[in-house]
């Protein structure tokens, strides 16, 4: 099978500090990889990397059989898209306008909005469901609202893979759901490919395809997602002791990291 | 109303303005004289007063979008203090050229510019990457030390070269001719081309570099461009009439007030603005203690704090 993305011992240092090292995966068609790890392990880093926004130090990313670094930013932007971790920046633009923004890729200076520009608005706007409030300023929107904006627009790209950076922090449980069934419905039913960098190790282990696990940006694991919850690959990801469960309602296995008696050392 | 509506009107008001105000302050009722002061001296100074508020306009909303900050402008990033320290040492040396057609006094105030950019660029880039906030403090530090190199330059000075020295630093329109014009109208018009160019790009860095990039904008050359066309403009015009202040912070800003932030809207707007609040601000500042003049640049100032204030406070509330 011919791969989509081929990342090949990928080191990323910025001012004489590693931030990556040796990262290998592949990524077919159609995949939903999640990346989990500690905090600072460097799975935003990757992200941006395959993005364009930071620098590789050594290794090749391939995409569609293309070398990263031989593609203009244009070209990258019409194969991937990203949803970038929330930030506190203000946007000030509405909705409407900061999606029809992502079509940037496909215009020159003078070049006129096309039927396909608005094919493409029409459908990332309904997919995510974000038709009731396409005229309000970015800035009014809640978490959720400003998440599915986002990541309309970035559907209003209409590249074939989908980075995201935890799309689902800072939202309430119930916005949770509504994003994580957004995203699984872009992979099953829309065929977009998808990486997820996460920290919802039951939601990755259950929904997503495969799972990259990096520590101290070092690849620690990578295999199937329905082999991540065993203690000996979350031990050594997280340093944390977890126990297991399973779902009362679908009986799927659930981690929960364990809770640690008074007094007793780590 | 929407944008290109506001903004027919205000092309509307600055044809206006452009037309009315050569003929205010005119008490001589000979027609033959009055007709040599209209073409001769008014006419060439409100243009030129439209062609220097436009490009500071444009250039401060260029750098407002490009480092996220409204205090960012091409003054408070130091590029026109060290255009000025160019042209205070080209007055204190005293002697004259000029090359290509430039004049010595445009050309030292556009090499300070350029020193001046190169410094921040220098420094900022050797601070990991290229960081609004670094560049924005480099801009500011390098400001402070450019301005009391000015103070150094005029403490040598003769009384005359250091008068002359501080009246430019005003900020001023007095002495225009045609060929004033000449020397600016290339400068500014390469710079709001470029500037009209890449609204689409000033829209998507207005979003945040991450942001930008990933719709496909090239930031890092983008930037690099809008910084060495912006430096040129700004450099022309402070070395013809002085630091004229404040326009290039607040004028981007009423515009952003009434035509919102859309750079395809705002460029237009900005220097339609510009250029008609200068012409505005020379205008009060010819008539209001006539026939003495004051500096237009204390007219900015005076008047555009104020309203800035003004304007903050009622969107503020706007808000709440």
């Amino acid at each position: 099978m011919t791969h989509l993305l081929n990342v090949t011992d990928l080191s990323v240092n910025i001012a004489d500090k590693t931030l990556l090292s040796n990262i290998s995966f592949q990524l077919t068609q159609g995949d939903y990889l999640c990346i989990l790890g500690p905090n600072g392990a460097g799975k935003s880093t990757l992200l941006k990397t395959l993005m364009g926004i930071v620098e590789t130090s050594s290794g090749k990313i391939k995409l569609n059989q293309h070398s990263l670094s031989q593609l203009s930013q244009k070209d990258l932007a019409r194969q991937v898209s990203y949803v970038p971790q929330a930030h506190g920046h203000q946007l000030n633009f509405t909705v409407i306008d900061f999606i029809k923004m992502a079509r940037y890729a496909y215009h020159s200076a003078f070049s006129d909005w096309s039927l396909n520009d608005q094919h493409a608005l029409d459908h990332s706007i309904s997919i995510t469901d974000t038709e009731g409030f396409l005229y309000r300023q970015m800035s009014t929107l809640s978490g959720g609202e400003t998440q599915r904006v986002m990541i309309a627009a970035a559907l209003c790209q209409q590249s074939p893979l989908l980075l995201l950076d935890e799309p689902t922090s800072f939202l309430d449980p119930r916005h949770q759901v509504e994003v994580h069934q957004l995203i699984q419905e872009l992979n099953q039913q829309h065929g977009i490919s998808i990486i997820e960098v996460s920290h919802d190790l039951n939601h990755a282990a259950q929904h997503s395809k495969h799972i990259l696990a990096l520590k101290q940006g070092e690849v620690l694991w990578y295999g199937e997602s329905s082999e991540l919850l065993q203690d000996s690959h979350l031990h050594a990801l997280y340093d944390q002791e977890f126990v297991f469960t399973t779902h009362p309602q679908t009986g799927a296995v659930v981690a929960l990291p364990s809770e640690r008696q008074a007094g007793e050392q780590q | 109303m929407k944008p290109i509506n506001t903004l027919l009107v205000i092309g509307l008001i600055s044809l206006l303005i452009l037309c009315i105000s050569p003929y205010l302050g005119l008490i001589i009722k000979d027609p033959a004289i009055e007709y040599h002061i209209l073409t001769q001296l008014r006419l060439p100074r409100v243009l030129f007063a439209f062609i220097a508020g436009a490009g500071l306009a444009l250039c401060g909303m260029v750098f407002q979008a490009m480092f996220h900050n409204p205090l960012a402008t091409p003054f408070t990033l130091g590029v026109a203090s060290g255009a000025s320290l160019g042209a205070a040492i080209y007055v204190y040396l005293g002697f004259s050229f000029t090359l290509l057609g430039l004049d010595g006094g445009t050309f030292a105030a556009f090499l300070g510019a350029l020193i001046a950019i190169s410094f921040v660029y220098t420094i900022s880039r050797y601070q990991n990457g290229f960081s609004p906030e670094t560049l924005l403090l480099t801009g500011v530090a390098i400001s402070f030390f450019f301005s009391s190199l000015i103070l150094f330059t005029q403490y040598l000075s003769n009384l005359t070269d250091s008068f002359q020295i501080l009246r430019w630093l005003m900020g001023s329109l007095t002495t225009v001719g045609y060929r004033d014009i000449m020397q600016l109208l290339p400068f500014v018009t390469l710079c709001s081309a470029a500037i009209l160019w890449l609204t689409r790009e000033l829209n998507l860095l207005m979003a945040g570099d991450d942001i930008a990039l990933s719709r496909g904008v090239s930031v890092q050359k983008i930037r690099y461009s809008l910084f060495f066309v912006t430096s040129l403009c700004v450099g022309a015009i402070v070395a013809l009439c002085g630091p004229i202040g404040f326009i290039g912070m607040m004028v981007p800003h009423i515009c952003r007030l009434i035509i919102g932030n859309d750079h395809r809207y705002l460029a237009p707007a900005s220097l339609l603005v510009g250029g008609s609040f200068l012409i505005v601000c020379d205008t009060i500042s010819r008539l209001i203690i006539a026939p003495a003049e004051i500096p237009v640049g204390v007219i900015t100032t005076l008047l555009g704090g104020p309203f800035f204030l003004w304007l903050l406070i009622k969107s503020k509330s706007k808000e709440a």
